[in-house]
C-alpha cells in the first residue's frame, strides 16, 4: 500500500462530511480551543492551537466543496495543499495531539475539533506522514497481533504467572462464558498483576469469563495512525473471537484508546453493529458494585486521587463509575481541580508515547498535570489505563515528584477477601 | 528445612522478624541480579539485607531503584524489549524490600517480580512457559533460613 | 448621482440585491454544508439525559467549566457585542418598521436613548475584541484577512447608523444612505465568510451534542 500526497488529498477530500463542514464555516478564530489544550497552555506556542491542526484540510475543504472555493480554484487564485505542508503537519497532528477532545469541549461555536484530527490522521497516513513509532506498532499488528511484538507464548507466560501468584486458574478459549476479557500489549508486558486481579474479582463475584488465543489484544495502533483499513483488521479479530466463543459482553482492559476502538469505533469500522456487548473494566466493576457483588474488606487510609483516562471519562463517557469505586477503598479519595470530564490529558495518547521525537514536548506538557497532583498532594495517584499510568510515572520521574502511580482494577482486587 | 511449595514458601517467609525477612527477601532476588546491568538495583539490594541500613539511606536507595524501574517500562506502542523488560521486574522486586518495613504480602510480591523478571528472559530466548525461579527461590530460602539456624 | 437618488438606490434596489444575494446565499451554504450528509453511527449508544445535541445548543452558550478566565475578552465582550447587535438591530423602532414591511411582524422597540446608550457599548465591546485579537498571540497567528474584513463589515453598521442618529461627519441623507449601504454589505457577505456562524454555530453545536451524547457524554 503506497503512500502519496494525491492519495492523502484524495483521503482528506473523502473525509469531509456535513459536521466537518458545519466545524469548518462556524470557526471564528477565537483561539479558546488553545486555551484547553495543553500543548498550548505548557508550551505558549500558538501553532499548537487545535483548529490549526486542520488547515490542510480546511484549505481542501473551501476548494473542493465550497462554490467560491472552487471558483477560485478554476481561476488559480487558490493555494493547494503540498507534500512539504503535510510533512510540516506531522508533528501537529500526532506528537501535539493525544485526541484528548479537551478542545471539542470548549469550542463556542461548538465544533468537535478531536473528530476532525481522527480524520485528518487518514489523509496524512495516506500521504505518508505519520510518525515511525506508530507505524512500527500498526505492522507489527497487523504481522504479530500486537503493536509490542507480544505473542501467544508471552501470553501463556503470563497467566501461568498469575496462575501461580492468586492460585486462580486463568481461563483460555472457554466458549459460551459471559465475558471475553481483552488485555493490551501494555498489560501484558508491563502489568501482569492486572490479569490476576481480573481472575480474583471474577471468582469473587461468580461471574464466567475467558480470554481468546486468537483475539487477546484489544488496542488498535490502526485507529491512532488513522488508518481504517488496517483498524477494521485489527478490530475484526476481536469481533471474530467474540463470536467464535458466542461471549455475552467483551471486557475492554485498562487502556484508553483500546475502548474508543471496540467501544465507539469498532461496529462502524466493520460496517454492522456487534452482536456483543463491549465494556470497559471500570463499567463492569461498577454493574458489579452496583448489584452488591462486591463484598471488599478494608479501605486504604492514604490519600488517593484518580487521574481520568481522556478516551475512557470524556470521549467514553465512563466518568462517575471510577468515583463510586475510588469511594468503596479510599477513606481519603481527593479530586484534583478540573477532575472527571475537563480532566487534563497525561500528554500520552492517542499514539503519542510511542513517538520518540515527542517526549520533550510531552514532559513540557506534563506540567500541567503535574499542577493538577501539587494541588491536592495525594499519596497515591490511581488511574485506569496502562499507558496513562507509565506516562505519568515518567513524568513525575523526570519532575522528582515521588508518587506512586497505581491500577484501580488492581486497588478493587486488593481488596477482596482471600478466599 | 525443606520448602516444595508456594505456601511453604510463603508461611516461611511470613514467620521471620522484619528484618531477617528484608535479608531473605534481598537474597532472593539477588538470584535475579543476572537479569539486570542496573547498579542502583544492586546497590539498593546490597542495603537491604543489612541490619543496621537506617530509614534515610534505605529512601536514598529507594529512589535509585525506583529511576531504573520508571526508565526500564516499555512504552506504549513500542517493540516489547523481553530483556530489558526482564531488568524491570528485577528494579520493581528490588523496590519491595528496600523498605524499613516489609509485609509478608510484601516479601511474596518481591518474590514473584523476580520470578516475572525470569519469565521475560524465557521469552527472549523463546523457551517455554514453567518458571524455575521458583525452584531456585525455594533453595535460596532454604539456604538462608539453614544459615539462620546456627546463630543465637 | 446625487445624494438622494443613492438614498432611493440604498433603500430600493440595493436592499432587494442585497436580500436576494443574502437569501439565496444562505439556503446555498446550508444546503452546501448540511447536504454533505453523514454516516449512521452503529455503535451501541448511551444514553444519558442531557446528552444531546439540543441540549449542547443551549450549554456550548456558557463558558465550560474553568475556560472564562483563560479568555474573558472573547466571552464577556463577545457576548456583549452580540446581545448588543441584536438588541441594536431588532428592537430599535425604525428598524423595527423597515423589518416589519418585510415580514409582516411587529413588536415594541425600546427607548431610543437605551439604543444610543447600546450602541456605544457595543461598539467599545467590539474594540475590544479587535484589540484582543491583535493582542493574544493565538488570535493573531490565527486571524487572517477574513476576520479584519468582517470586523469591519460588522462594525460599520453599527458606526455609521449612531452617526447618522447624532448627524455627525457627513450631512444626514448621505449618511443614512452609507449607513444602509453598510448593512447591505454585511448581508451580502454574511453567507460566505466566517459570519455564517451566526447559522452553522447552532448546527455544528448539534452535531458535537448528537456525537457526544450517542456516548453518554453531555458537551
Amino acid at each position: 500500500m503506497s503512500a502519496s500526497l494525491d492519495k492523502g488529498v484524495r483521503v482528506l477530500k473523502e473525509m469531509i462530511d456535513a459536521p466537518i463542514a458545519s466545524y469548518f464555516s462556524s470557526c471564528v478564530h477565537c483561539g479558546i480551543c488553545a486555551e484547553a489544550c495543553l500543548f498550548y497552555t505548557e508550551t505558549g506556542d500558538p501553532k499548537y492551537t487545535p483548529i490549526h491542526k486542520l488547515e490542510p484540510m480546511r484549505r481542501i475543504y473551501e476548494q473542493e466543496y465550497t462554490l467560491l472555493g472552487r471558483l477560485a480554484k478554476r481561476v488559480g487564485l487558490s493555494k493547494a495543499v503540498t507534500d512539504a505542508e503535510l510533512a510540516e503537519w506531522q508533528e501537529l497532528v500526532y506528537n501535539s495531539c493525544t485526541l484528548c477532545a479537551r478542545c471539542s469541549a470548549v469550542c463556542p461555536v461548538g465544533n468537535d475539533i478531536v473528530y476532525m484530527v481522527r480524520k485528518m490522521r487518514e489523509g496524512m497516513s495516506a500521504a505518508g506522514h505519520s510518525p515511525e513509532g506508530i507505524k512500527g506498532a500498526v505492522t507489527r499488528t497487523i504481522n504479530i497481533g500486537s503493536p509490542m511484538g507480544v505473542k501467544l507464548p508471552a501470553v501463556k507466560a503470563q497467566m501461568k504467572h498469575a496462575e501461580a501468584d492468586y492460585g486462580i486458574p486463568i481461563p483460555l478459549d472457554q466458549e459460551g462464558v459471559e465475558y471475553l476479557v481483552t488485555l493490551s500489549s501494555m498489560e501484558i508486558i508491563n502489568f501482569p498483576e492486572y490479569l490476576g486481579a481480573i481472575a480474583k474479582i471474577m471468582r469473587h463475584v461468580g461471574k464466567t469469563w475467558t480470554l481468546s488465543s486468537e483475539a487477546f489484544e484489544a488496542t488498535n495502533a490502526g485507529m491512532q495512525i488513522g488508518n481504517s483499513d488496517l483498524a477494521r483488521v485489527i478490530v475484526s479479530r476481536v469481533v471474530a473471537g467474540a463470536e467464535k466463543l458466542k461471549v455475552k459482553t467483551v471486557i475492554s482492559p485498562e487502556c484508553g484508546h483500546a475502548y474508543t476502538a471496540l467501544r465507539w469505533e469498532g461496529a462502524n469500522l466493520i460496517g454492522r453493529p456487534f452482536t456483543f456487548k463491549v465494556q470497559h473494566i471500570v463499567e463492569v466493576l461498577e454493574e458489579f458494585r452496583a448489584a452488591g457483588l462486591l463484598k471488599l474488606e478494608g479501605m486504604a487510609t492514604d490519600r488517593l486521587t484518580f487521574h481520568d483516562p481522556c478516551q475512557l471519562a470524556r470521549r467514553g463517557g465512563v466518568i462517575q463509575p471510577q468515583r463510586n469505586l475510588m469511594k468503596m477503598v479510599a477513606k481519603d479519595f481527593v479530586e484534583m481541580p478540573d477532575a472527571g470530564f475537563m480532566n487534563w490529558c497525561c500528554g500520552g495518547g492517542g499514539g503519542a508515547s510511542s513517538i520518540e521525537e515527542g517526549e520533550e514536548l510531552r514532559l513540557e506538557a506534563f506540567k500541567r498535570k503535574k499542577r493538577q497532583l501539587e494541588a491536592v498532594k495525594p499519596d497515591r495517584l490511581v488511574t485506569a489505563c496502562a499507558n496513562c499510568r507509565i506516562v505519568l510515572e515518567e513524568g513525575l520521574e523526570h519532575y522528582k515528584m515521588n508518587l506512586p502511580v497505581v491500577g484501580l482494577t488492581e486497588t478493587i482486587a486488593e481488596h477482596i477477601p482471600d478466599a | 528445612m525443606r520448602i516444595t511449595n508456594d505456601q511453604e514458601f510463603k508461611a516461611a517467609l511470613a514467620a521471620l522478624d522484619n528484618c531477617s525477612r528484608r535479608q531473605a527477601t534481598a537474597y532472593l532476588i539477588r538470584q535475579a541480579l543476572d537479569l539486570t546491568p542496573d547498579t542502583r538495583v544492586r546497590a539498593g539490594l546490597d542495603l537491604a539485607v543489612r541490619c543496621d541500613a537506617n530509614e534515610a539511606d534505605l529512601a536514598v536507595a529507594a529512589s535509585g531503584v525506583n529511576s531504573a524501574r520508571v526508565a526500564t517500562y516499555t512504552q506504549c506502542g513500542h517493540d516489547a524489549n523481553w530483556t530489558c523488560q526482564a531488568s524491570h521486574f528485577v528494579a520493581r522486586a528490588a523496590q519491595e524490600c528496600v523498605k524499613p518495613e516489609i509485609s509478608a504480602s510484601g516479601a511474596w510480591e518481591a518474590a514473584m517480580q523476580a520470578r516475572m523478571a525470569r519469565i521475560c528472559q524465557a521469552i527472549a530466548a523463546g523457551e517455554g512457559t514453567s518458571n524455575r525461579e521458583a525452584e531456585a527461590q525455594y533453595r535460596a530460602l532454604e539456604a538462608y533460613l539453614n544459615s539462620k539456624e546456627g546463630q543465637p | 448621482m446625487d445624494t438622494l437618488q443613492f438614498l432611493t438606490w440604498v433603500r430600493g434596489t440595493g436592499l432587494n440585491i442585497a436580500l436576494v444575494i443574502f437569501v439565496l446565499g444562505v439556503l446555498w451554504r446550508l444546503a452546501e454544508i448540511y447536504g454533505l450528509g453523514r454516516k449512521k453511527d452503529l455503535s451501541a449508544p448511551r444514553n444519558m439525559p442531557g446528552a444531546s445535541g439540543w441540549a449542547t445548543i443551549l450549554r456550548r452558550s456558557l463558558p465550560p467549566p474553568g475556560m472564562l478566565p483563560t479568555s474573558p475578552v472573547s466571552y464577556i465582550a463577545g457576548y456583549v457585542f452580540h446581545v448588543g447587535l441584536a438588541v441594536v438591530a431588532f428592537l430599535f423602532a425604525p428598524h423595527i418598521a423597515l423589518l416589519t414591511s418585510i415580514v409582516a411582524a411587529a413588536w415594541p422597540g425600546l427607548p431610543s436613548q437605551v439604543v444610543d446608550f447600546v450602541t456605544v457599548v457595543t461598539m467599545a465591546a467590539m474594540i475590544a475584541v479587535l484589540i484582543d485579537r491583535i493582542a493574544r498571540p493565538v488570535k493573531r497567528f490565527l486571524s487572517t484577512f477574513g476576520d479584519w474584513f468582517t470586523w469591519t463589515l460588522t462594525f460599520l453598521p453599527l458606526l455609521t447608523g449612531w452617526l447618522a442618529v447624532h448627524h455627525l461627519l457627513l450631512p444626514y441623507t448621505l449618511m443614512l444612505a452609507v449607513h444602509i449601504l453598510s448593512v447591505e454589505l454585511l448581508l451580502v457577505f454574511l453567507p460566505f465568510t466566517k459570519l455564517f456562524h451566526a447559522f452553522t454555530a447552532f448546527g455544528s453545536r448539534w452535531f458535537n451534542g448528537a456525537m457526544n451524547g450517542h456516548k453518554g457524554v453531555p458537551v
